[in-house]
């Protein structure tokens, strides 16, 4: 079953731009990644698929259901948390808590106590005092109270600290063993990577693919930087696989993408002084789709 | 009715130093009434002696000064000022602190339409208004016993409440509707109390120049003037207007939350 639908989604703000021609669909129990960088219209396509604002065009269903039309109703099942976090700074924990409980047809107050527990999280301070990364867990509570069907989650593990991110990832694993459903965005490849098993990737408003964790894991580059203590001739990495190679001084950079062993090989021959080989980050990844 | 409960918690504090200042206004008021009164009439000769302008912008124009109702009746003008401020205020403030303070995001991914949110915003609201309107009703009642040389004229205070409600909520659904049609939610409490300041120096317009006064039907201050009021009660076309423009400034204010996107 399709618990997300989205069909052409497109929201546009004047000359702003917003997302154009958004398209692909989550299954029940699936981590699915919403990967892209800063300002591609991640937050975008989320706000409108929970209608806080309303399509130009296109429309969305989830759990087969209007989202504009039957908002409310679907809402009953959506646990949302926001990238920035925002609560009524004169309020206590508990009594946001509390309020945010009562929107729900469902007695919330164990569920509280343990999320909180489990989170850290001091009931009975006041919002307005709380650091970033303690709103965010506030956040965390309220999204996860009236256990949700669905959670739609946007940059979650922004200010939160590593610790707080572990117990935060096994807490999803946990909710999504039980069935829920994950819409989990992010521009931190990194950690898309160690929960999610499908991925959208957005960039400037739209989507570039829709792919699985495992085919996109294959089809990535490994970034190389290697200093030699002896010049090296070009012509020795003439294999394939490797792109973007350049030198410079005694630096040799390059992408690669193959049988890693055919790079080892040539660099046992080699007079290594240092050695770097890294993931590509975000961008560069986004730059290998978008040329494509 | 959870948000009706928030609401009315939230807007405690306000509500509380609004009804203080109404009462503060009525006792200082009417403790100055009695601090004239042994005068007898020559505060009535001194009013009438000052330019008719002056008169207009006072609210003077046709009070006896000299007796309790007359001095109370020129307090109702304050009264009316203050209690329509704290409406507007009340009204473009409690629809739009939720984009101003950004929690619009937390509220409506909660099951709630944005029928509902209003509703029940806009019926804590009312429940603030009027519990302003009786704190002014009876703070009126018991000064004008204490200082008022034994005149009584409750019924007047009464019909003067009335067309104080008529007032608080015609600004509040005002106040409601700037901050739904506007794209910045902050601007909303200045803009309802831009309007109600304009609205009210046009009243005082009207009052000092008679070729303006086919202009009174657009400023709600001349549609609850006391003189008018004591001397033959409720204006039914004002009334009905002031119901009208109610009605419409709500239905609007549905119309367009309803379709607005929500800032981040």
């Amino acid at each position: 079953m399709k618990v997300m639908e989205l069909e052409n989604l497109t929201k546009r703000y004047g000359k702003a731009r917003g997302i154009e021609d958004v398209s692909f669909s989550v299954e029940e129990g699936e981590i699915f990644g919403f990967i892209g960088p800063n300002g591609a219209g991640k937050s975008t396509t989320i706000r409108t698929l929970l209608s806080l604002i309303y399509p130009t065009s296109g429309s969305a269903k989830i759990f087969g259901k209007d989202c504009v039309k039957f908002a409310p109703e679907i809402k009953q099942e959506i646990g949302y948390l926001p990238s920035e976090v925002f609560y009524y700074d004169s309020m206590k924990v508990i009594d946001l808590l509390k309020y945010s409980a009562s929107f729900y047809k469902k007695d919330c107050t164990a569920r509280i106590t343990e999320l909180a527990d489990a989170m850290n999280l001091d009931l009975g301070r006041k919002i307005g005092d709380l650091s970033l990364g303690n709103k965010k867990k506030v956040g965390i509570v309220q999204a996860l109270l009236h256990s949700p069907k669905l959670l739609v989650l946007d940059e979650p593990t922004s200010g939160l600290d590593p610790l707080m991110q572990q117990k935060f990832f096994s807490l999803l694993r946990e909710e999504n063993k039980r069935g829920v459903t994950i819409l989990f965005s992010s521009h931190v490849l990194g950690e898309v990577q160690k929960l999610c098993s499908r991925v959208a990737i957005i960039k400037e408003g739209k989507i570039i693919k829709v792919e699985t964790m495992s085919v996109l894991k294959e089809n990535n580059y490994k970034k190389f930087r290697i200093e030699t203590g002896s010049p090296v001739a070009e012509d020795d990495f003439k294999i394939s696989g490797i792109r973007d190679f350049a030198v410079k001084d005694n630096v040799i950079t390059f992408l690669f993408k193959g049988n890693l062993n055919e790079v080892t090989v040539l660099m046992a021959s080699l007079d290594i002084r240092n050695l770097l080989v890294e993931e590509p980050d975000l961008e560069e990844i986004f730059l290998h789709y978008y040329e494509k | 009715m959870n948000i009706v409960r928030r609401e009315s918690k939230a807007n405690a504090k306000s509500l509380i130093l609004w009804s203080v200042g109404s009462v503060i206004m009525v006792a200082t008021g009417m403790a100055k009434y009695a601090g004239m009164a042994g005068s007898g009439d020559s505060m009535n000769k001194l009013v009438a002696s000052m330019p008719k302008s002056l008169q207009a912008i006072m609210g003077t124009a046709s009070f006896d000064l000299s007796k309790a109702s007359g001095y109370y009746g020129l307090l109702f003008l304050y009264l009316l000022v203050m209690g329509t401020i704290h409406a507007a205020m009340l009204g473009a403030g409690i629809i739009a602190k939720e984009e101003r303070d950004k929690t619009a995001e937390f509220l409506f991914a909660k099951p709630v339409s944005r029928t509902k949110a209003l509703s029940e915003k806009l019926l804590a609201a009312v429940g603030n208004l009027l519990i302003f309107n009786a704190v002014t009703l009876l703070s009126s009642i018991a000064f004008i016993r204490m200082y008022g040389n034994g005149e009584r004229f409750e019924e007047t205070i009464v019909l003067l409440m009335a067309a104080l409600l008529f007032g608080q909520l015609l600004f509040l659904s005002l106040g409601a509707f700037i901050a739904a049609i506007l794209k910045r939610p902050s601007a909303a409490g200045a803009c309802a109390a831009g309007m109600l300041l304009f609205t009210f120096l046009l009243s005082i317009a009207v009052n000092m120049k008679e070729e303006l006064h086919l202009l009174r039907y657009l400023t709600p201050f001349q549609y609850f003037e006391a003189s008018k009021i004591m001397d033959a009660g409720l204006d039914p076309v004002f009334i009905s207007l002031s119901l009208f423009l109610t009605v419409g400034f709500t239905t609007l204010a549905y119309y367009f939350y309803n379709r607005k996107d929500l800032g981040s």
